[in-house]
């Protein structure tokens, strides 16, 4: 299973996410603004910004639950909503928090699994996969936040799909489950699939994350590998906190 | 009174508050379209159906729209907090939790009883402004002899309130707790009618909407409800309606895991 | 489309609400006895009463209760979030709010068909032989009102749906069915004749007796609608509803 991540094992348009000139107004606000960049398989890119920075944004225009006001944003070479199984290509998570607490784990999967005829094994796999078989048949409503994030993951793997997005998977897991994180990230890229990660806890990005785009106020500010990024500046702390000056909305002064 | 600012704040912040107040207040120009309409019909009409013919009390029809969102607004107060988990930073901010309920209610009540005053008096001022001199009847009664039931009436918005309020706090679920609201206001009031007396008088008289009419001591001529209690138990079964479910609730308020 | 289907059948079945709220509509069969044996006694004693039927005498509380399973099969997912995994995993938005029309559609028939039948024959039984007013008429002169009593429960219920759809919230979606099942039709009772008539007999609650010649009150007098009319009427209540879901869900952001 295990291939090497210099070598993509599929022709370059499949397994990509390709954002064309995309852009997102609400209202006044520019929420994205003429973002493009293309997210290759093969590598965990780590998706950086500040808060507000359009990143969440960016991803549900991805996945097609906001309509973008222009640009486009393609996976596999086609809009999102033009998939006719979409779980078995893309994966995602969004927000960890966004399930039914009256459903056990188990129904939350099986609600999803079913939708894309996905069948009540790999449901199975998959709690097993992300270690909450032993609380399958217990209700979200009870999970912590750690364990949700797991859930949320699992609902994302459901597909076995190529192209992935998580969206601050790591919050609320306990150090126990940042490590499993990021294992699992660089397994899945391994294995030639396409991971997109936003995150905002900068040493682990710099453990996962090959290459890096960083957003701010709706732009690409940067896009370059992790390794150009540490060349230039002593961390990609550093190189994030540098980059992104001009761009912080929300934070105490500094 | 820093815990009633705060309430008062909440609700004052959230879009569904200014919807329901609206919709509230529609109902004055709901009643104001329906008398203008009767009027018209009145005018319309030979002299013999003339002297025959009658009109509702409007104010105590509409009134049925600010009962229903008042009610509604007392049932969010509590269970939005609930759905987004804010209910746990409120009762951290206050362990002794019940006055959180009790600044909920008083915001609630405030704001329920100005809404029914307003749309009770507002509907009978402009009806009557309306129709005029046609019509024997309702609205040539002079306005101190319609005081009572008026004022009843509207306090009854301020019970719906409280009443969803109560049950907020009891269900702690929107859909619960209106859809028990429908049952007590709408569904059981249905069936009561339709009872073989003596039950039907004497469960009518206990329905929210027979209560006005049992505490101004100015029986409907014809109604679905009954009219057997006094003013005073009136009174006391109308409160009842109010407190029961906020006490309740907060007992349960103290007493269960947040 | 199946698979759909499928996945919101499990949906309906994984959450303590649906089971609430069937509960609540199969306490008509209670009443429903208490009714019966309250006014066999009463016949005992007199010779004969007229009471009304408990089927439908107890309607509205089967109405609002089924109505709630309508409402929340949409409200809940906007409530919790769920709604962004949902249309991640089914991103056609009219397929998903399809299948949870055919499911909210059959499953909210056939208990409202089940309990008013039920209470129907449980009331007949216990009635025997005593004149109660109800039990006068043979079941086939019957059915067609049963069956119009749960049509009416059903065209509630998509209507709840269809509105959830469109104002994304449980309160709003509840005051909207609440309005049409009891606030609109007690105000129209008051309009001066013969315009109460006339605008009463497209109010909801009021179509079912229209659908089988039925009068419509003792204030109302007979309804002016054809049975098709209602019938068509009716349709037309969970057509416009749905249709305003549909159009609010395909052209909001999630």
């Amino acid at each position: 299973m295990v291939r090497c991540a210099a070598d993509p094992p599929y022709p370059i348009l499949d397994d990509v996410i390709r954002l064309h000139h995309l852009t997102k107004r609400y209202g006044d606000t520019l929420a994205v603004d003429d973002l493009s960049f293309t997210v290759e398989p093969g590598h965990v890119t780590g998706f950086l910004g500040p808060n507000g920075a359009g990143k969440s944004t960016t991803m549900r225009l991805i996945l097609g639950l906001d309509t973008p006001t222009s640009g486009e944003a393609l996976v596999n070479g086609r809009p999102y909503t033009t998939l006719r199984r979409p779980m078995a290509q893309v994966g995602a998570l969004l927000d960890a928090g966004a399930v039914h607490g009256g459903r056990t784990a188990y129904h939350h999967l099986l609600c999803l699994a079913r939708t894309n005829d996905i069948g009540e094994r790999r449901v199975a796999e998959v709690l097993d996969l992300v270690g909450l078989t032993g609380v399958a048949r217990r209700r979200v409503g009870g999970f912590s936040l750690g364990m949700r994030q797991r859930l949320g993951i699992a609902a994302a793997l459901l597909g076995d799909p190529r192209v992935l997005m998580f969206d601050e998977p790591v919050n609320g897991l306990d150090p126990d489950g940042v490590r499993w994180i990021r294992d699992l990230m660089r397994s899945l890229a391994a294995e030639g699939r396409t991971v997109l990660l936003s995150s905002h806890l900068m040493s682990e990005m710099a453990l996962t994350a090959d290459r890096i785009v960083i957003m701010g106020r709706g732009k690409l500010i940067a896009e370059a590998t992790i390794q150009e990024l540490t060349t230039r500046y002593p961390t990609l702390e550093d190189a994030y906190l540098a980059l992104t000056a001009g761009s912080v909305q929300f934070g105490a002064a500094r | 009174m820093n815990m009633l600012s705060s309430e008062w704040l909440k609700i004052r912040s959230v879009r569904s508050t200014g919807l329901l107040l609206l919709l509230s207040l529609g109902a004055i120009l709901l009643g104001a379209a329906i008398a203008w309409m009767a009027a018209g019909m009145y005018d319309d009409a030979t002299p013999a159906k003339r002297a025959t013919a009658s009109i509702a009390e409007l104010e105590e029809v509409v009134i049925i729209v600010p009962q229903l969102c008042m009610g509604i607004l007392g049932v969010l107060a509590i269970t939005s907090e609930y759905a987004t988990g804010v209910i746990r930073t409120s009762l951290t901010a206050v362990p002794r939790r019940w006055p959180v309920l009790a600044a909920k209610a008083a915001v609630v009540g405030a704001i329920s009883l100005l809404t029914g005053s307003v749309a009770i008096f507002g509907t009978y001022f402009l009806a009557r402004q309306v129709i005029g001199d046609r019509f024997s009847g309702t609205y040539l009664t002079p306005f101190l002899d319609r005081l009572p039931t008026l004022a009843a009436t509207g306090l009854t918005v301020c019970v719906f309130a409280l009443l969803g309020l109560g049950l907020g706090a009891l269900t702690r679920s929107t859909a619960g707790a209106v859809a028990v609201l429908v049952g007590l206001a709408y569904v059981i009031p249905m069936f009561v009618g339709k009872l073989p007396s003596p039950w039907k008088d004497w469960l009518g008289s206990m329905m929210i909407s027979a209560l006005p009419r049992q505490i101004s001591g100015v029986p409907f001529k014809s109604s679905v409800y009954g009219s057997s209690l006094p003013p005073a138990a009136a009174v006391a079964v109308l409160a009842a309606y109010a407190l029961v479910p906020v006490l309740a609730g907060t007992w349960l308020l103290r007493h269960r895991d947040a | 489309m199946r698979a759909v289907i499928s996945s919101e059948w499990l949906k309906l079945r994984s959450v303590a609400s649906t089971y609430y709220a069937l509960g609540a509509a199969g306490l008509m069969v209670v009443l429903g006895v208490v009714w019966s044996v309250y006014a066999s006694g009463l016949a005992d004693e007199r010779g004969s009463v007229r009471a009304a039927a408990p089927e439908e005498g107890f309607l509205p509380l089967v109405q609002i209760s089924l109505a709630v399973i309508g409402v929340l099969a949409i409200t809940a997912e906007h409530a919790t979030g769920m709604i962004r995994t949902s249309l991640t995993v089914v991103p056609r938005r009219g397929v998903l709010l399809f299948a949870k029309t055919a499911v909210v559609t059959v499953v909210t028939f056939a208990a409202a068909t089940a309990i008013i039948m039920t209470t129907y024959a449980v009331s007949r039984l216990l009635a025997g032989e005593r004149r109660l007013g109800f039990n006068e008429s043979s079941f086939a002169e019957d059915v067609p009102t049963l069956l119009a009593a749960g049509l009416s429960v059903t065209v509630l219920a998509i209507v709840g749906l269809g509105l959830g759809a469109a104002v994304r919230s449980t309160a709003g979606a509840l005051v909207s069915v609440v309005s049409l099942l009891f606030v609109l039709p007690g105000i129209a009772n008051y309009l001066p004749a013969p315009w109460n008539t006339r605008i009463a007999a497209f109010m909801l609650p009021n179509l079912t007796p229209q659908l089988t010649g039925e009068r419509l009150s003792r204030r109302l007098g007979d309804g002016i609608l054809p049975p098709w009319a209602a019938l068509l009427a009716l349709l037309a209540y969970a057509a416009v509803a749905l249709g305003a879901g549909l159009h609010m869900l395909s052209k909001r952001d999630a």
